[in-house]
């Protein structure tokens, strides 16, 4: 199991971010994470990141508890979350070159070179992040996380300040990432993006899973009406229609 | 408009009041707030109460210090002499009222709705008296000397000149932005302020030079005298008069001369406010359009970094320190150009001066000329990097908390993250003291021609070894209290307010400075016993070893206390990390 998560949960105080969760995410899947505001949707992925310790409960990562043996779990993982906080004086260039040393990437070169191209950053590389629009220094954020072949990966709303045609690259990179055998999972508000790309959705309300599965078991199980879309099925399982 | 002005100044004041209660819920404001209170006690009251107890001196105003006595002695007219000349700075002196900077919310709010720039005005003036009001109350509760009602009377008064000062530093900006007006009645209109001022200037500096003229002072104090004189009679006295009037409050020593003078000044007051309000006309001009022009401002005099090549690629394999090191350099060396080091011909005249006065002030042949000057300035400045370099160049984990999700997010071992980011700091610190040090011994021969040789080469090495240890001490003691106290510790340039933030400062700052003294005790206890055992035999020389020693055993404890760092590192809560206000 690439993620396992087992009875996590995360306290701030005497709120209660993210109760009792349990999923797991398999090689090759792509796992939507949808709810709204407030679901502890990003809490679960920064304990998947290992940036916050559970307050209970056990979260492993390419079978790695990511407290107890956190550097190799962290090695198998790729976060990209949806700010992107880079080093305001590293270049383009020097932010993936960074991330390879502290990776070990072998042929960085190449898959520097490739990725610069995909993400359509040819051309930006010795410039600072400050030279960049919001979206692309997302792009940024997520070269850094692709330039490694992570076996997981994990996404925070991945199309933020993107423009049309890079959501739409965005998307076929999921897709072909998954396909290449890794381990997705992708919170997301854009409801249309979880229905078109992933092979399953759970969704989370106020901390706790409420459904878990392909978008026919959540619409079977929700008893939508036959042919619902995702967002009818959120807002019925969330109570919120 | 006013209503919502006056809405928006209380509902933020009171949300704050609320949120700095309510977070006295958690341990670390409380205990921070127990030590600021507990720091004001000491500061101001009860030295206020000390000095009232002391044999011969009175609790009561007019007993003790006698501000009113003390306003008429300095004269009243030299009062407002000093007004009158303040006055006519913000004419000389490009600056914009703070009045005329207008928050993002602001801009966001009020600029789109139906509102004038008149009204935009009145409301930055009711806004601002949060600020004034608050430090006003300061000023009432430092005035030791003063007590009981005296006080609130200095506070009161105080405020009205506070509140006076910003309204006429705003209508100076307005008036003065008339001659950018493409309208030629709208620039005449910027004469009539500086004719009056100008003319006011003619009168009293006229009168004062007939006297000087007519009877030329015996002695400097008595040009004050004869000033005073002049000014205090005839068309001076009353062309200062709303100079004095202004400052003339805070000076009441008692309750029957306070409100006459209160009185004055708002009257002094209620002109400057509409002349302000009525100089809306250039509002756009100085503000700009969209209340942005502080904004954009800022943003041209910010430095911008350029990627400049600094012919350093980083190795794709090696050691994460090396790594984290290089991210240092480049981070450094980009935030620094030509702009940066406008700061550095002011703090070298300062210590040129400081260096120069201390020798004015020792008179000793021995100290004198250049050699001896670069000595000392070499000293100086090896000094201040290593005690004062740790606090000043927070290019460690105090900078990088703002990347501590990423930071985290890396497959690397805690102690390896925290050496790392202290690499560098600790290094570019070390090069300067010991690069000061080096140029004060080489100079030396020359500066101290009567201490020997051995002890001047002897010191210096002993200087240049020892340093360094002390500079990597101080950086991971204020790199374990940033991890131990996460929510302590200031992220860049932000600084959390409120007495309880005080309080927090001032037990960090504490603590800070018993850790290093730990630190550096063991080196300094095993550099003492070689002293006591060798310096009999190797004289002067003996310094070299000790600091051997000393800084072998302080980087030891640098390594043994990153490694010790490491669980608490990955135990840090990252949403404990204090955020701005």
């Amino acid at each position: 199991m690439s993620i396992a998560v087992q009875h996590f949960t995360r306290t701030y105080g005497t709120f209660t971010a993210v109760d009792d969760l349990s999923l797991q995410v398999t090689a090759g899947e792509i796992v939507g994470l949808i709810g709204p505001n407030g679901a502890g949707k990003t809490t679960t992925l920064r304990a998947l990141a290992g940036i916050l310790r559970p307050t209970s409960g056990t979260i492993a990562i390419g079978g790695h508890d990511i407290a107890a043996d956190a550097i190799e779990a962290k090695r198998r993982l790729a976060f990209m979350p949806d700010e992107p906080h880079l080093f305001e004086y590293l270049t383009v260039d020097e932010h993936l070159r960074l991330t390879a040393r502290l990776y070990a990437v072998p042929d960085f070169d190449a898959r520097a070179r490739a990725l610069i191209d995909e993400l359509e950053l040819t051309g930006k590389e010795r410039a600072l992040p400050g030279e960049l629009s919001r979206g692309m220094r997302q792009k940024v954020v997520i070269a850094c996380g692709l330039v490694r072949d992570a076996s997981v990966l994990l996404f925070d709303e991945p199309l933020t300040g993107l423009d049309p045609i890079g959501i739409r690259k965005m998307r076929a990179t999921i897709v072909a990432r998954g396909r290449a055998g890794a381990a997705i999972l992708v919170s997301s508000h854009l409801l249309h993006l979880v229905e078109e790309i992933c092979t399953r959705v759970v969704i989370m309300d106020r901390g706790k899973k409420v459904a878990d599965g392909t978008v026919a078991e959540l619409a079977s199980r929700a008893e939508a009406a036959a042919g619902s879309n995702l967002e009818q099925i959120f807002l019925k399982v969330t109570g919120r229609e | 408009m006013l209503n919502a002005s006056f809405y928006i100044a209380w509902c933020s004041t009171k949300n704050r009041v609320r949120m700095r209660l309510r977070r006295l819920r958690e341990p670390r404001y409380l205990i921070g707030a127990i030590a600021g209170i507990a720091y004001f006690y000491f500061a101001v009251f009860a030295r206020a109460g000390r000095q009232g107890r002391r044999p011969g001196r009175g609790r009561s105003e007019d007993r003790g210090f006698d501000p009113g006595s003390a306003f008429q002695i300095a004269g009243t007219s030299l009062a407002g002499l000093f007004v009158l000349c303040a006055a006519l700075l913000p004419w000389v002196l490009p600056t914009r009222s703070k009045l005329l900077e207008f928050s993002q919310a602001e801009r966001e709010f009020l600029f789109t709705a139906p509102v004038s720039r008149r009204q935009l005005l009145l409301h930055r003036i009711v806004r601002s008296q949060v600020a004034s009001i608050i430090a006003s109350l300061f000023v009432g509760l430092f005035a030791a000397p003063i007590a009981g009602v005296g006080r609130l009377r200095l506070a009161l008064g105080f405020w009205v000149l506070a509140v006076t000062i910003n309204v006429y530093s705003c209508a100076v900006s307005l008036t003065r932005a008339r001659f950018q007006s493409p309208v030629a009645a709208v620039r005449r209109v910027a004469w009539v302020p500086i004719g009056l001022l100008l003319a006011c200037v003619a009168v009293v500096g006229s009168a004062i030079v007939r006297q000087l003229l007519q009877q030329p002072p015996a002695s400097g104090a008595d040009v004050f005298v004869q000033i005073s004189r002049v000014t205090s009679a005839g068309l001076p006295s009353v062309v200062l008069w709303p100079f004095v009037a202004i400052v003339r409050p805070p000076f009441s020593g008692s309750v029957t001369t306070f409100f006459p003078a209160l009185a004055g000044a708002l009257v002094v007051l209620a002109v400057v406010a509409t002349w302000m309000v009525t100089s809306d006309v250039t509002f756009d001009i100085v503000a700009g359009e969209g209340g942005d022009a502080q904004a954009t401002e800022g943003r041209k005099a910010a430095v911008v970094p350029r990627a400049t090549a600094i012919g350093w690629t980083l190795p794709l394999t090696g050691r994460a320190e090396l790594a984290l090191f290089w991210k240092g350099v480049m981070e450094t060396l980009r935030a620094v150009n030509i702009k940066s080091w406008r700061v550095l011909p002011p703090i070298l005249g300062v210590l040129i001066a400081v260096v120069g006065a201390s020798f004015g002030i020792a008179g000793d042949q021995r100290m004198r000329g250049p050699s001896a000057l670069l000595t000392a300035l070499g000293g100086m400045v090896a000094g201040v990097a290593t005690l004062l370099g740790p606090q000043m160049l927070r290019l460690d984990l105090r900078s990088d908390f703002l990347h501590l999700d990423l930071l985290k997010s890396w497959p690397l071992r805690a102690a390896d993250v925290i050496r790392g980011e202290m690499a560098w700091p600790i290094a570019a610190v070390s090069g300067v003291a010991v690069s000061a040090i080096l140029t004060a011994a080489a100079f030396s021969g020359a500066g101290l021609p009567n201490v020997p040789f051995a002890w001047r080469w002897s010191v210096a090495f002993a200087a240049v070894l020892a340093a360094p240890a002390m500079i990597a001490a101080q950086y991971t003691v204020h790199n374990a209290a940033t991890i131990l106290f996460p929510a302590w510790v200031q992220l860049g340039s932000q600084r959390a307010r409120g007495i309880d933030a005080m309080g927090q400062r001032l037990i960090l700052l504490a603590a800070v400075l018993v850790s290093l003294v730990l630190f550096a005790l063991p080196g300094a206890i095993a550099a003492g016993v070689i002293w006591l055992i060798l310096y009999r035999f190797a004289g002067a020389a003996v310094l070299v070893p000790m600091s051997v020693v000393f800084a072998a055993i302080v980087l030891t404890e640098v390594l043994a206390v990153t490694e010790l760092l490491g669980p608490a590192y990955e135990r840090i809560d990252v949403t404990s990390v204090e955020r701005a206000e």
